[in-house]
C-alpha cells in the first residue's frame, strides 16, 4: 500500500510539473525556435490550397458581432476623415506595380460591389457570420499590375497600439488575388462603422480574424516584408502569431 | 503456468510513450487556447443563447463556473485562479495547468500545433507497427466481448469471484483501447481540423458534421475530457493491476500474463 501511494505521488507530482517544465521549456528561446518550425509547415502544406470560405445566408447573420481589435484610430487626420463622412479618403496602391492608383471613395464605391456573408473566425476561438460588400482585391490588382517577382500585398493601417505601433497585414499573390479576398465597404448593409474599420477594411475569411485588417490607408505590392516593422509581415504576427493564418 | 509473452514492438512502445508525453502538452496548451474564448457553444457561430460552458469571473476574486445555464462558484480553480506569473487574476483554467502557465495564446498554439503532429504520427505509428508487428487483433473489442462486460465490471466490483475467461485483454481493457483509439483520438483529430478556417474551405462537410465551428470546438473539448477520463483510468490500473509487469511491458516489450489471461484475442 506505501509503494502505491508512493507511485501515486509521484505521478501526481509528474503531472503537475508538466506545465512549469512547459514554461521553461517556452521561455527557452531555441526550444521556443523549433515549436516555430510546425508554422512553417502548415503554411507549406495550406496556405496556397485552392479553397473557398463557406458563404452563408441572411437568416445566419450573427445579432452580435464582436468588436475585438486595436481602438478606432484617434488621430486628427482620422477624425477629420471620419468629421467629412470620409469624402476626403483616398486608398493608395504603390509599391511594385504598373500602375500606382489613388482611388477615393467615391471611386471605390462606383465599381461593381460583390457582397459575401461569411463567418469571421478569431484566432481566440469565437465566430460570428456578417454580410460584407465591397471591392474584390483581385480587381484592384488587376487594375494595378504587379511586377512580375511581387510576392506579397501589405496592407498599412490607420490604427495603432498604445506604444504607437500602426497595424499593418500582408497576404502573399495567390491569397491576394482569392475571389473572396475582399476590400469591404459595406457591413450588414450598412457603410462600415467607425469601430469596425471605416470607411475601408479587408475581409479574408479563409484565414483567422486578424488577417481582416481595419482602417486601411495603403496597399504596398512588395517582394519581401522581412525590412517592414517587426518583419513577420503582421502586427500580431510580430507578437508571435503564425503568418499564415489558416489553422 | 504464467508465461512471458512479447506483447509490443519497438516502435508501438516508441509511440506510446510518444504520444503520452504529446498528450499530455496537448490538454495543458488545449487549456490555454480555451483561456482566451472560456466558453463553449451548440452552434456554428459563437451563440450565447446555446451556451454549453463557460467559465468567467464575474466580479474580483469571484471564479464561476456555467454548466447548462447552472452556475457554480469555482474560486481558486476555474475563473479566478493563479495567472501563471505568480499572482491571482481572472483566468478559465488556472496557470499551473496551462502551457505556458501565464497567458499566451500565440504561444499555447505553437505547443498545441507542433504536439498534434506528434500525437497524430504517434498514433499511426502505434497502429501500424501494432497491426504488423504486435497484438493490435487481441485488443480489439469483438461482439462475443459484449456480453463478457458487465461480469467483469462485476469482477472488478468484487460482485463476482472470477472474471469472465478472456484473452490477453480483458473485455473492459478492449472496450477501453478500442473506443480511445478508433473513436475517441479520431474525434479529437478531425474536430481540431475543423476548427482551422483554411481546413473548413476545403473540406466544409468535416465542419457541417460536427454541426459548425462552435460546436467543433465543444466536441474537440468533450473529447479532451473524456481521453482525460480515460487517462485517470488507464493509470490507476496500470498502478493497482501490477504496475512492474505492466511497465515492463511498455518498456522491454515483455509481459507476463497473469491469472485469467490467455494469449489471443
Amino acid at each position: 500500500m506505501k509503494r502505491r501511494l508512493f507511485l501515486a505521488s509521484s505521478i501526481a507530482t509528474a503531472l503537475a510539473g508538466c506545465a512549469p517544465i512547459g514554461t521553461a521549456l517556452n521561455d527557452n528561446s531555441s526550444f521556443h525556435h523549433v515549436l516555430g518550425f510546425e508554422g512553417r509547415l502548415d503554411a507549406a502544406l495550406m496556405e496556397n490550397l485552392p479553397g473557398r470560405a463557406r458563404e452563408y445566408s441572411l437568416a445566419d447573420i450573427s445579432k452580435h458581432f464582436p468588436v475585438d481589435s486595436l481602438p478606432t484610430p484617434t488621430s486628427t487626420a482620422y477624425q477629420r476623415l471620419l468629421a467629412r463622412d470620409f469624402h476626403d479618403y483616398t486608398l493608395s496602391v504603390i509599391g511594385a506595380v504598373e500602375r500606382p492608383l489613388r482611388l477615393p471613395l467615391a471611386q471605390l464605391q462606383r465599381m461593381p460591389q460583390q457582397t459575401q456573408i461569411t463567418r469571421h473566425d478569431c484566432v481566440e476561438g469565437w465566430s460570428a457570420i456578417a454580410a460584407w460588400t465591397g471591392v474584390p482585391l483581385h480587381r484592384i490588382l488587376q487594375i494595378a499590375r504587379p511586377h512580375r517577382g511581387a510576392r506579397y500585398v501589405i496592407f498599412r493601417c490607420m490604427d495603432s497600439d498604445s506604444q504607437g505601433t500602426p497595424y499593418y497585414e500582408s497576404l502573399d499573390m495567390e491569397q491576394a488575388y482569392q475571389s473572396q479576398s475582399l476590400l469591404a465597404l459595406r457591413f450588414n448593409g450598412d457603410p462600415i462603422p467607425p469601430d469596425r474599420g471605416a470607411p475601408l477594411r479587408l475581409c479574408v475569411p479563409t484565414q483567422l480574424g486578424y488577417k481582416s485588417a481595419k482602417w486601411l490607408r495603403e496597399i504596398q505590392i512588395v517582394g519581401s516584408f522581412g525590412h517592414l516593422y517587426g518583419g513577420k509581415g503582421g502586427y500580431w504576427e510580430d507578437q508571435g502569431y503564425e503568418w499564415y493564418a489558416g489553422i | 503456468m504464467q508465461r512471458l509473452v512479447y506483447r509490443y514492438a519497438p516502435l508501438a512502445r516508441l509511440a506510446h510513450w510518444f504520444g503520452a508525453i504529446a498528450v499530455a502538452v496537448l490538454i495543458s496548451s488545449g487549456l490555454q487556447i480555451f483561456n482566451a474564448a472560456p466558453y463553449l457553444d451548440a452552434a456554428d457561430r459563437s451563440t450565447p443563447t446555446r451556451r454549453v460552458l463557460s467559465i468567467d469571473a464575474p466580479a474580483d476574486g469571484v471564479g464561476r463556473t456555467t454548466i447548462f445555464g447552472r452556475s457554480f462558484t469555482t474560486t481558486g480553480f476555474l475563473g479566478w485562479g493563479s495567472d501563471g506569473n505568480g499572482g491571482e487574476g481572472a483566468r478559465a483554467f488556472p496557470g499551473w495547468l496551462t502551457i505556458p502557465a501565464y497567458q499566451d495564446l500565440a504561444d499555447g498554439r505553437r505547443w498545441h500545433f507542433f504536439f498534434a503532429w506528434i500525437a497524430s504520427l504517434a498514433w499511426l505509428a502505434w497502429l501500424v507497427s501494432s497491426a504488423v508487428k504486435g497484438n493490435l487483433a487481441e485488443m480489439i473489442l469483438r461482439p462475443s466481448d459484449l456480453r463478457k462486460l458487465w461480469p467483469m465490471q462485476a469482477y472488478y466490483l468484487r460482485l463476482r469471484r472470477d472474471p469472465p475467461p478472456h484473452g490477453s485483454y480483458n473485455p473492459l481493457q478492449k472496450a477501453a483501447y478500442t473506443f480511445v483509439l478508433f473513436v475517441l483520438a479520431p474525434l479529437i483529430f478531425l474536430t481540431g481540423l475543423a476548427l482551422s478556417p483554411g481546413i473548413d474551405a476545403i473540406a466544409h462537410p468535416l465542419t457541417i458534421l460536427f454541426g459548425g465551428r462552435q460546436f467543433a470546438r465543444l466536441w474537440h473539448f468533450v473529447g479532451m475530457m473524456l481521453f482525460v477520463g480515460f487517462a485517470f483510468v488507464h493509470i490507476f490500473q496500470v498502478l493497482t493491476q501490477g504496475f512492474f509487469n505492466q511497465m515492463r511491458s511498455m518498456i522491454s516489450g515483455w509481459y507476463r500474463l497473469r491469472e485469467h489471461e490467455n494469449v489471443g484475442p
